[in-house]
This record gives C-alpha cells, sequence and structure tokens, in this order.
C-alpha cells in the first residue's frame, strides 16, 4: 500500500510541491466517535482504542487501512485510564483507578477485578506479555508484579514481585522491556525484559543530565525517554533539553553503553522509527531529521525537511468529504480537512511509527520516500547500503538500487566508485542469504567453500535472550518471511497477537507506552497536565505517570516483506543487460564494471549466472581484444562452460584463437561429441577420428567424417577413415555410405593414375 | 661470430657497396671482408628469389660456416655468420634467427623501422649510429667473459620470442584484473595499455601480442627487480647473470672512429656522428627505481630546460602510436603503463599527474595485489616437474614454459644435442608446412632414444608444442609415451593427449 502511494510521487515532492523525505499519506484513519473520552493505542495488539461511555471501540492499525471498520467491546461504566487487550485478544484489562483493574473475558463477559492491597500504593500502568511465566504485569510505585491468568480463572495467580520505589515507567511491547524511574531526579533507571524467552533485569544505571546552573538538582520526565527499537536493537533515547542532545544509549543483555549524542534543535521532539529508520521530530522547527543508526553513525541520512501530508488535494478532500460520510459516521460534523496542521499540540506520536491527532480523531501512518532519500544524497555508496536495509518497502528499495546501478554505470561514474556500489549490493545479498531472508533464490548458489565469516557481530550482543538462537538460519524453517535480522524476536513464536502474518515471524512486536509522553501521560511530579480540550472527559491520573497507556502503536506490518537484497542473477538481468546495448561504443568501461561485480561475488563464494560471462566475451570480441580475452579464460576469470564454449565460438569465427579457446574448453568439459563435430567441421577430420575413438565417441555420423575426407581430395586419408569405419563399426560396409565412398576412392584413384 | 645488417636497395653502383652496410659486427673487421659476407648474402638472395620470391634464401650451411638469414624488413637483411669448429658449436637455425627477429623488433619498439629512419636520413649516419649503439648493448647481454655466448643445443628447451606466465588462482587473477582496470582509469585516456609482472613473469597484459613480446622482453631485460639489481642471479634466459656494465664497452671500444669509417671512406656526408643524440635503451644500469616507487633513468636524456629526465618512450606496432613508458615497481610486482604521447597533454608535467593518480587510486591495490601473488609464488622452481625436463609453447598465444634453467643444465650433453636436432627437424616441417599454404595445424609425434638412452620427444597440436626429455628412464616407447601423456593431463588440460 505505502509503496503505490509513495510511487505516485515520483519526484519525492509532495502534493505542495514541498521536497520532504518523510511524509504522512492521506487519508487518514479516522476513529472520531461521539461521546469518545479518549484515544489509546495498546501497542501489544496493535489497537486504537476509544472508549465512550460503555463501550470500547477499536481499530487494527496493521495492516494500516483507513477504511478499517472498528470493533466494538461493551464494558462497564466508569472512568478508563488506560486500556489493553491481552494478547491473545481474549481479555480486556482497563484500569479504572490508580488502585483498580478491571479485567473482563470478552467472550462470556465475566469481569473480575485486581485492587492494591494497600493504600499506600498506586497502579502506574499494567501490560501484558508473552513471558511463559506470567501473562500481566503491573507496575506500581512498589516495584513490578507479575501475575498468570487464565482467563477461564476469575482471578490472578501472583508469580513474581520485583520491590522498587518506582516513579513512573516506560515500556514497549516492541522491547518487551519496561524502564523504571527510582530516585529523587528519576534519573536512576532500571529495566527487566519480560518476553517470551524468560526475565531479564538489566544492571541499574543513571542518565546524564546537564546542570542549567550549578545546584540545580534537574528531574527526568518520562516523557523524555524513548525506547526505540532499530535492527533488533534496543536503544534508549534521553533528551536533555538544557544540553540540546538526545542521548544515545544501547541496551547489552548485561551493560547499558551510552552511544554517542543527537543534536536537537527543538525543545520539544518526538521519536518515531519507521522501517529502523530513526526520525527525530524537531517539533518546533517543524523538521525531521532522519538517521540510520545502523552503523552507529550519528550522521543524518539526509539533510531535515519538513514532514508532510500525501496525497491530498482539493478534488482528494471532496472526494474523501462524500466518502467520508460512511466511515466518518460516527464522528459528526467536524470533519474539516482543510489544512492539516503539522506536528500541531495535539499529536501524539506513537511508537513507532504512528500519530495520532487526538484532537481530531485522525491517526496518521508515517512513511518514508525512499525515493526521495535515495535522490538527495550522491554518496552511492551509503544510499544503496541504506536502501538495503530497508524492509518495508523492500521491493521499492530494491528497484532503486538497480535503477542506481544502472544509472551510475550510464555516467561513466570512476570504477572504484561504482566498485563500491557494487560491493555494497553483493555483500548484503550474501548477507541474506547467510541469515537465510533471500527467498526467492531457489536458484542461488553459493559457489564451494563458504568462508566461515560470522554474520554480524554487532547484532548479536543485543539484549534479547533469543541471540544464541537466532543468527543460524535454524529458525527460518517457520518464518515464511523472516525478515529482520534482528535478535530478539525469534524467541517469541507463541505471540499471542493473532494478527497473523506478524505473529507467525516475529516475537518482536513492541509495545510501546506512550503513557508518559506528551499531553496525557500524568507528569511525575503529580501536577496535571493541563487536560486537551480534545479529550475533556479522560481522568487524568493525580499519580505521577499514570501509567495508563492511553494509545499503542503496531510495529510496521512485515507480511509483505522480502529483502532489497539483489541477487547475481538480478543485477544481471535488470543491470547489465540492459545498459549493454547503450554501453556499445565503450565496451571497456563495462568489462570493468563486470570484472569488479565478479571480483565482489568471487569474495562472498556467489554463483554468477552465466551470462554475464557471454556478456563479457561478447564485448571483449566487439572490441577485438583477443589477447584479453584469452587471459580472462586462461584465469578461468570467465569459468569454462557449455554456453561459454559456444560462445568463444561464435566470436571465434573472426579469431582463430579464440574458437580454438572454444574448442579447448569442450574437451575440458568432456563434451566429446561437441568437440569431434566441431573438429571435423574445422577439417581436422583425422584428429577427430583419433579423439572419437579414445572417447569412445560414437554418436558421430561416420558420413559427416567421409564428406569432410572427400572434400579435402586426399585419397590415402579417404581411404583410411573408409577403413577405420569399416573395422570399428559392425556392418558398415553394408551401408550405403561404404558404397558411396568406395566408389568415390575408386574413382579418385583412376584419376590419379590416369 | 659476424653480424651484418644491409640494406638492397643501397649502393648498387660501383664504388657505392659501403653505403649498403648499416651494420657489420665485428666493426673493425677490413672493409673487402665485410663487403665480401654481404656481396656472398647478396647474391644468394638475388639467385633464391627466382625460385621462391617470397621466402627466398633462409640458411647457408658451409663446412665451417653456419649463415643465418632473416628479412627484418622489405630489403633490409641481417644475417648472422657462426662458426661450426667448437664442440659447444651446435647450433639451430631458427635460434639463431630468433635472435636477429628479437634484436630488430625491439629496435623498432624504440626507434622505429629501419627504413623510416632511413628515409628520414638518407645518408644512412643516423641510421647507423642509432643500430651501432642498440646492437652493441644487446649483444653485451649474450656476453660471458670476453667471448659471446649464443644460444647453442644447450638452449634447446628454451624459447625466444614467448611470453612467461605466472599462473594465479581465479581469486588473484580477479584482483589484478581489477588492479588494471584501475590503472587505466589513471592514465585517463582508452588508448592506454598495462602489462604486470611479478618477477619476471607476466601476470596480465592488455597488449597484443607483438607489442607483449616486445615489451615483455625488455622488461625482463632491464626493469624487473631482478634486473635493476645487477649481478645478481638470474634464472630468465633473457639475462646472463655475468653481465657488467663494462662488457658492452668491451664490446664497443673506438666506436666513434668505428663509425667515422663508413664517411672517412667515402665523403658522401659531412655529418660526423657526434652530432647525433643517441638514445640508448639497452645500455646497462641506467634504470633505477626511485623513491616514490616508479623506476627512473636517463637514456632519453634530461627535458629542455630542467634536470629531470625525461620520459621514455616506445612505437606500439600494433597501432603505430609513440607511447610514454611509466613503470612502477613495488616489491616483485612491477607495473608497465603505456599512455599515448597524443594524448597527455604538457608532457612531463601531465604524466606527472598520471603517476600522482596512480600512487593515489592504484596503490591499495597494488599491494594487494603484491602481496597476494607473493603468498602463492612457489619460487624460481615452481614450473619444475620432477623426472620431467620440458619446454611448453603456445604459439597462439605466445606463451612458453619451460623447465628452470638450472634443471635443464642436469641433461647431458647428448641428450641436449639430441633434443636441438629433433626441435631443428620440427622447425622444418613446420615451415615446409607454411609453405604449402595449408593453414591446418597437422599434429604430429616425434619420439627418439638418443645415444646414452634418453627419451626425446616432441609432440604437436594444433599450434601447441611439447618437447620433452626424460632421462634415466625406462626403455620402452610405451613408457615414454605414457610420461607424456601423464605430462600432459596433468599440466596441460589434456591437450596433448593425442
Amino acid at each position: 500500500m505505502s509503496a503505490q502511494a509513495s510511487s505516485s510521487q515520483p519526484s519525492g515532492f509532495g502534493s505542495s510541491g514541498a521536497l520532504s523525505h518523510v511524509y504522512i499519506q492521506y487519508p487518514p484513519l479516522r476513529c472520531k466517535i461521539s461521546g469518545a473520552r479518549n484515544i489509546f493505542y495498546d501497542d501489544g495488539t496493535k489497537q486504537l482504542i476509544v472508549p465512550t461511555s460503555d463501550q470500547v471501540f477499536c481499530w487494527k492499525t496493521t495492516p494500516f487501512n483507513p477504511n478499517v471498520t472498528p470493533s466494538s467491546d461493551q464494558i462497564g461504566e466508569g472512568p478508563v485510564l488506560s486500556i489493553r487487550f491481552s494478547l491473545d485478544l481474549k481479555l480486556l484489562a482497563v484500569q479504572r483507578s490508580p488502585h483498580e483493574v478491571q479485567i473482563q473475558n470478552r467472550e462470556s463477559g465475566d469481569t473480575f477485578s485486581f485492587k492494591c492491597r494497600s493504600e499506600s500504593e498506586r497502579i502506574l500502568g499494567f501490560f501484558w506479555t508473552d513471558s511463559p511465566t506470567c501473562d500481566i504485569v503491573f507496575v506500581k510505585t512498589s516495584g513490578l508484579e507479575l501475575f498468570s491468568c487464565s482467563s477461564g480463572i476469575r482471578s490472578l495467580q501472583l508469580v513474581e514481585t520485583k520491590k522498587l520505589n518506582v516513579s513512573w515507567y516506560v515500556y514497549t511491547h516492541e522491547s518487551r522491556l519496561v524502564l523504571l524511574a527510582t530516585g529523587m531526579q528519576c534519573k536512576n533507571l532500571t529495566g527487566y525484559q519480560i518476553s517470551s524467552v524468560g526475565i531479564v533485569r538489566l544492571p541499574r544505571f543513571d542518565m546524564a543530565m546537564a546542570k542549567s546552573e550549578a545546584n540545580s538538582k534537574p528531574v527526568l520526565a518520562a516523557e523524555d525517554i524513548y525506547i526505540v527499537t532499530v535492527y533488533g536493537r534496543i536503544y534508549c533515547l534521553q533528551l536533555d533539553k538544557i544540553a540540546m542532545q538526545l542521548y544515545c544509549y544501547r541496551f547489552y543483555r548485561d551493560a547499558v553503553i551510552q552511544q554517542g549524542s543527537l543534536p536537537v534543535y527543538s525543545t520539544k521532539i518526538a521519536v518515531s522509527v519507521v522501517d529502523n529508520v530513526l526520525l527525530v521530530h524537531q517539533v518546533d522547527a517543524k523538521v525531521v531529521i532522519i538517521y540510520d543508526i545502523f552503523a552507529d553513525s550519528q550522521v543524518p541520512v539526509s539533510a531535515p525537511l519538513p514532514l508532510l501530508v500525501r496525497g491530498f488535494s482539493r478534488a482528494n478532500a471532496a472526494a474523501s468529504q462524500l466518502m467520508g460520510q460512511n466511515v466518518e459516521g460516527l464522528e459528526g460534523k467536524d470533519s474539516n480537512h482543510g489544512e492539516t496542521v503539522i506536528y500541531a499540540d495535539e499529536w501524539v506520536f506513537l511508537v513507532p511509527d504512528l500519530i495520532c491527532d487526538i484532537a481530531n480523531g485522525i491517526l496518521w501512518k508515517i512513511h518514508l520516500d525512499l525515493e526521495a532519500i535515495s535522490s538527495s544524497s550522491s554518496e552511492v555508496q551509503t544510499v544503496l547500503e541504506f536502501l538495503q536495509r530497508r524492509k518495508l518497502e523492500a521491493n521499492k528499495a530494491k528497484q532503486l538500487c538497480l535503477a542506481m546501478a544502472r544509472t551510475i554505470i550510464l555516467e561513466r561514474r570512476p570504477v572504484p566508485m561504482v566498485a563500491r556500489a557494487i560491493d555494497v549490493l553483493v555483500n548484503c545479498f550474501s548477507l541474506s542469504i547467510k541469515t537465510g531472508k533471500h527467498h526467492m533464490g531457489s536458484k542461488v548458489e553459493r559457489s564451494s567453500t563458504t568462508s566461515g565469516s560470522n554474520v554480524n557481530s554487532a547484532i548479536d550482543e543485543s539484549i534479547s535472550q533469543a541471540d544464541t538462537s537466532e543468527k543460524p538460519p535454524k529458525q527460518e524453517s517457520g518464518s515464511g518471511t523472516q525478515d529482520k535480522s534482528i535478535v530478539k524476536s525469534s524467541s517469541v513464536t507463541s505471540e499471542s497477537e493473532d494478527n497473523v502474518s506478524f505473529a507467525k515471524n516475529r516475537g518482536k512486536s513492541i509495545n510501546v507506552d506512550l503513557s508518559s509522553s506528551e499531553q496525557n501521560g500524568g507528569n511525575l511530579v503529580g501536577t496535571d497536565v493541563s487536560g486537551d480540550e480534545a479529550q475533556p472527559s479522560v481522568v487524568r491520573p493525580q499519580a505521577p505517570g499514570s501509567g495508563s497507556t492511553p494509545l499503542r502503536t503496531d510495529e510496521q506490518q512485515e507480511s509483505l516483506v522480502t529483502s532489497a537484497a539483489i541477487s547475481p542473477d538480478d543485477l544481471c538481468s535488470f543491470v547489465f543487460a540492459p545498459i549493454e546495448e547503450e554501453m556499445a561504443g565503450d565496451s571497456s568501461y563495462l568489462v570493468a564494471i563486470i570484472v569488479e561485480f565478479l571480483r565482489s561475488a568471487n569474495l562472498e563464494r556467489l554463483k554468477v549466472p552465466l551470462n554475464i560471462y557471454v556478456l563479457m566475451i561478447q564485448l571483449l570480441a566487439r572490441n577485438e581484444n583477443y589477447a584479453e580475452l584469452g587471459l580472462f579464460i586462461m584465469n578461468k576469470i570467465i569459468e569454462p562452460s557449455k554456453e561459454v564454449a559456444m560462445q568463444l565460438l561464435a566470436s571465434g569465427r573472426h579469431n582463430f584463437q579464440t574458437r580454438k579457446l572454444g574448442l579447448d574448453m569442450l574437451r575440458e568439459l568432456a563434451l566429446h561429441h561437441d568437440y569431434v563435430l566441431l573438429l571435423v567441421q574445422d577439417g581436422y577430420y583425422l584428429e577427430a577420428l583419433r579423439f572419437a575413438r579414445k572417447t569412445k565417441v560414437n554418436t558421430v555420423q561416420p558420413s559427416l567424417f567421409l564428406e569432410a575426407t572427400y572434400a579435402s581430395n586426399d585419397s590415402q586419408h579417404l581411404a583410411a577413415v573408409l577403413r577405420f569405419f569399416s573395422d570399428f563399426i559392425p556392418r558398415f560396409k553394408s551401408t550405403t555410405d561404404h558404397q558411396t565412398y568406395s566408389r568415390y576412392l575408386a574413382e579418385m584413384n583412376t584419376m590419379v593414375t590416369a | 661470430m659476424k653480424l651484418c645488417i644491409f640494406d638492397l636497395r643501397r649502393g648498387q653502383h660501383e664504388g657505392q657497396e659501403l653505403d649498403k652496410i648499416l651494420y657489420f659486427f665485428p666493426a673493425d673487421l677490413p672493409f673487402p671482408t665485410q663487403l665480401s659476407v654481404i656481396g656472398l648474402s647478396e647474391g644468394l638472395i638475388t639467385f633464391t628469389r627466382i625460385f621462391s620470391p617470397e621466402a627466398p634464401c633462409e640458411v647457408i650451411e658451409a663446412e665451417m660456416h653456419s649463415h643465418v638469414f632473416y628479412e627484418a624488413e622489405r630489403d633490409i637483411w641481417m644475417v648472422m655468420v657462426v662458426e661450426k669448429s667448437e664442440s659447444e658449436a651446435i647450433w639451430r637455425t631458427a635460434a639463431l634467427r630468433s635472435v636477429l627477429k628479437e634484436v630488430h623488433s625491439l629496435f623498432v619498439m624504440f626507434h622505429g623501422s629501419i627504413r623510416a629512419l632511413l628515409d628520414r636520413e638518407p645518408s644512412g649516419g643516423l641510421t647507423r649510429t642509432h643500430l651501432y649503439y642498440f646492437i652493441m648493448d644487446y649483444l653485451s647481454d649474450f656476453l660471458s667473459g670476453k667471448k659471446l655466448h649464443l644460444p647453442n643445443f644447450r638452449d634447446s628447451l628454451k624459447e625466444r620470442g614467448m611470453v612467461q606466465m605466472l599462473t594465479i588462482g581465479r581469486e588473484a587473477a580477479l584482483e589484478v584484473q581489477s588492479l588494471v582496470r584501475v590503472l587505466e582509469s589513471c592514465a585517463g585516456c582508452k588508448q592506454s595499455y598495462s602489462l604486470i609482472m611479478f618477477q619476471d613473469l607476466l601476470v596480465s597484459t592488455t597488449l597484443s601480442p607483438d607489442d607483449l613480446i616486445n615489451l615483455f622482453t625488455y622488461t625482463v631485460m632491464r626493469l624487473t627487480p631482478n634486473a635493476l639489481s645487477a649481478g645478481a642471479s638470474s634464472w630468465s634466459y633473457l639475462r646472463k647473470g655475468s653481465t657488467t656494465s663494462n662488457a658492452s664497452a668491451s664490446l664497443s671500444t673506438s666506436s666513434n672512429s668505428v663509425l667515422d669509417r663508413y664517411y672517412n671512406s667515402h665523403d658522401t656526408s659531412p655529418v660526423g656522428v657526434r652530432s647525433y643524440q643517441v638514445v640508448r635503451p639497452l645500455q646497462h644500469e641506467k634504470w633505477s627505481k626511485g623513491k616514490d616507487g616508479f623506476l627512473v633513468t636517463d637514456i632519453w636524456g634530461t627535458e629542455v630546460g630542467s634536470l629531470s629526465p625525461s620520459s621514455p618512450t616506445i612505437w606500439l606496432k600494433q597501432t603505430e602510436e609513440r607511447m610514454y613508458l611509466c613503470a612502477f615497481q613495488h616489491k616483485s610486482l612491477t607495473i608497465i603503463l603505456l599512455i599515448p604521447v597524443t594524448s597527455v597533454h604538457n608532457g612531463e608535467q601531465g604524466l606527472s599527474v598520471v603517476k600522482q593518480q596512480i600512487l593515489e587510486n592504484a596503490s591499495p591495490k597494488i599491494f594487494k595485489v603484491e602481496e597476494k601473488l607473493s603468498r602463492g609464488w612457489g619460487g624460481e622452481n615452481a614450473y619444475h616437474v620432477s623426472g620431467y625436463r620440458y619446454l611448453l609453447v603456445d604459439g597462439d598465444k605466445y606463451i612458453s614454459r619451460a623447465s628452470p634453467p638450472g634443471k635443464v643444465a642436469t641433461l647431458t650433453k647428448d641428450s641436449l644435442v639430441a633434443m636441438s636436432k629433433l626441435r631443428e627437424e620440427v622447425d622444418l616441417e613446420k615451415s615446409r608446412a607454411k609453405c604449402d599454404g595449408s593453414d591446418c595445424e597437422k599434429d604430429q609425434e616425434i619420439c627418439i632414444r638418443a645415444k646414452n638412452g634418453a627419451w626425446v620427444i616432441s609432440r604437436l597440436t594444433r599450434g601447441k608444442e611439447l618437447y620433452m626429455v626424460l632421462e634415466k628412464a625406462n626403455e620402452t616407447l610405451l613408457y615414454a609415451s605414457e610420461a607424456v601423456e601423464k605430462f600432459s593431463d596433468r599440466y596441460c588440460s589434456g591437450v596433448f593427449s593425442l
């Protein structure tokens, strides 16, 4: 869907004609319900949930479809502080107060309540997990409480408690990571990852904070902390408004390491992740800066550009207004499509790539314009690397890569530069088959020895427990579209979401808890954040860090994902073959490029298709570089095969040496029949005969030999050949061939004697 | 040994006979003797042309001497006279002719054709001067002690005018090719050529075979690390280890007086020898490796108005274009880049830009290739096959490979003489086939049991030749034949398995 959408904007310009690398696509998903009191996002199940007084409406956000119809559930009256479905969608948990959470069986409608035992502690929030030992986790001011819950039993069983004085917490389902803030300044963080492979406690760590004054003690707010999951690694980003830096911490299983920082240009920022690309929205400046932190580089992918709405036009608006009547039947009157205010105050950024306009009940999905990004940089190598890492629009990325490869060759860029570009593509492909991600590649062969180089060292130490089980391709069996090279996932086979495409391959949907961020999260100091007009009915928890999870994000849909990796076959058929004609005048350049390609493929032990060799021979022969061609054959740069031999024979029409190379190759490949046939054709009938006898080729017709001999006008040879067949082929003497050529021989002899 | 070059179109009038002599060795021989050698040769050429206009006289075998003829250019003949008296004086005509051919092609590579030189300056003074120094420098390579050592029967498992190649694996070959492309891009123009050598062996080239052989020969003679370190022992037949710089001096004493004699004797030209600026590319110990890795020489003089030496240039046969020769050396790797003179602007300045480009862009690849090749390098005996003494010639690709000279030297004189005779036979057979004009390359096999019991074998098949001596071998022909078969299968991918 998204691929289509963005391809309608070929030049990378938004509808307004402005340039952008990141956009939101019109139309958005509308979730305005009359009587709605708030909008929640459940990132565990990736649903947008809008409660009214007695029921809740849910919109699935994956796959993102603006016209999806909501489902609804009846719930009891009462305030809703937060709401989450269990991962199997059978249970619905609603936080009614800082002390009570109601759990409702959606089928039977049975409900039961979970209440705090003591008045002193409050429930900051809760989330469902896919851990084998527990199903739901409550985050309380006194620590974590892990419960198991079977839908038939009307109560929860306490499994484990983690005692801790919690000020606020941050959780994303994507990372399965909950960060608990403790201490006066709330900058002392403790993390637990509660996933299907168990519970991992992270070492406690402190966030650095710049001081505005010497003795001030800044307090870290929950909204300044972002858990970010890219490439299967988990990072925590911390906004330091004083230093105007976004500190980047990476979580390892046994350590938390600060890995640089990103500058910010706005006191208010938001963070999204689209297809493993980190987007830092500089809200005040109304621009997005894109980072691809794959290689720990803190350099932006491209220049900051605004976020734009695409696909919105007057006509469009009118149309959708009409159509909108149906969809937004519940919504009421205020469908003012007019101007979508970018970075409006009411925008809530949902993990990882959604934006909810809570004022208007609109959900946007953030898209990357790969085309615009790729055309914005002249660093071909970097762009290709970037594109190769894209999964979401893998096919588009792949097409862009192919187009770029064609372009740089057609533009006759320097060979080393093109070589680096090809290296990137070949290496990425090699990596993708090593990790088993490449599926269409049934015919992809690796040549002989696989060098035992391991995949990627950076990834493996990532926090997830699963990492050991992960990188060998064993898990692949199960998943059809195994995509991300991410670590933690594999573990989660039992993901309870019934979002089919997703559940099956990936354990790592992250449930981000937005609670504390932006408008509706309770501020930890307890000051009631001014309620938005848009959601007046929300009952704001007084407690610090309401922990409510009003909004939830789903991970990107991955069902369509293939890899952007480009196989050697693709490179040949979509890069080398199409440009060959256009490069006719400069075949030596193309040969140079192909040599680089072969070198690259050889280093990765990839087999290349035969037609690249055939093409190479044609190019060299066209330029009459026969000496070089000979060298290429001798050094086996052009690997021997029947096709190659045939091309050598064809190209050797004007060059006898080249023809010989083809003949020799046939012999070395033990294609004796063809070899003998060609020898005869070239007039080497005696040699052919000798060779045929030695290699026991008996498929060549005697008449061919006899014809060739007769043509040479040598009666001795003719006699010898006749004799040969008479001796070695039973009943040859009774064939017409024998009679015919015996007569010829007699004639020749009489002519000689005469 | 006598060696002369003469032009049939010159000195056709009585009294002007000296004019036809372009070169004579030894130069201090009296003119009447010189003229008698040339007169005999000319007479025979004229006579045999009646029967065979295209290929007249090839050799005269007299009782005491052999005269080997080579028509280097139309009507310009080279004749070598060797004595048969000594025990070592068992010659193979084709081997001697290949010496003539080699010196001529090298001369043309540096100076252009003799005819062109004569046309440029009809008096012949320029041509004589160039030939004199060139051939003297060339012959000095054959000096051992005070004697010229021409290829005789001891060299019967060697082939002049061929290229020896390093065998490399596919991966190394791809790295090399990658380097070749970078070099080409450094040269900045399409018509540039490259030659990459490891030790004295060719690794890769983009040159056509004719030019390749000349440049390869020159590189091995003067440019490779072995050639640069004078006096180092050499295992290539192209270079004698004992050559020293005074060797050529011993050949060319009183050169000026020698050359002046032609003019003093008949006052045709007022131009003295000393007025010619002579470039002597074959002079010894003139090349050295500069700090930046490029090889430098002052052979081509110094540039006007500067102290830096002029860059060497050579003529390419195929394109008939004058090229700058730019040589770079890293350890055992020698890289030669040929760039058309016309495509380099500002001469030396333009070249230094190219050199800079090479240092900047190609160095990493050069280091990588050198490392890779060194790792796979089996040493000078890499291509020795125990039990065999062989010579393998691929006439299509102009590639030969032979047992290392040290191993060939272990053969007895009888074996070597037999091989020399055998090759003479094969040469004859080949030239006969050529005369017949059939382009069919016949398969041919000869096995001889020499007096000492060694097998001396030749096999020819479709442009490829294999010569082999098997000493201490079993006495049956079957054994010999199987030994060849085994060799062919293992080392020649079955080419000679008939």
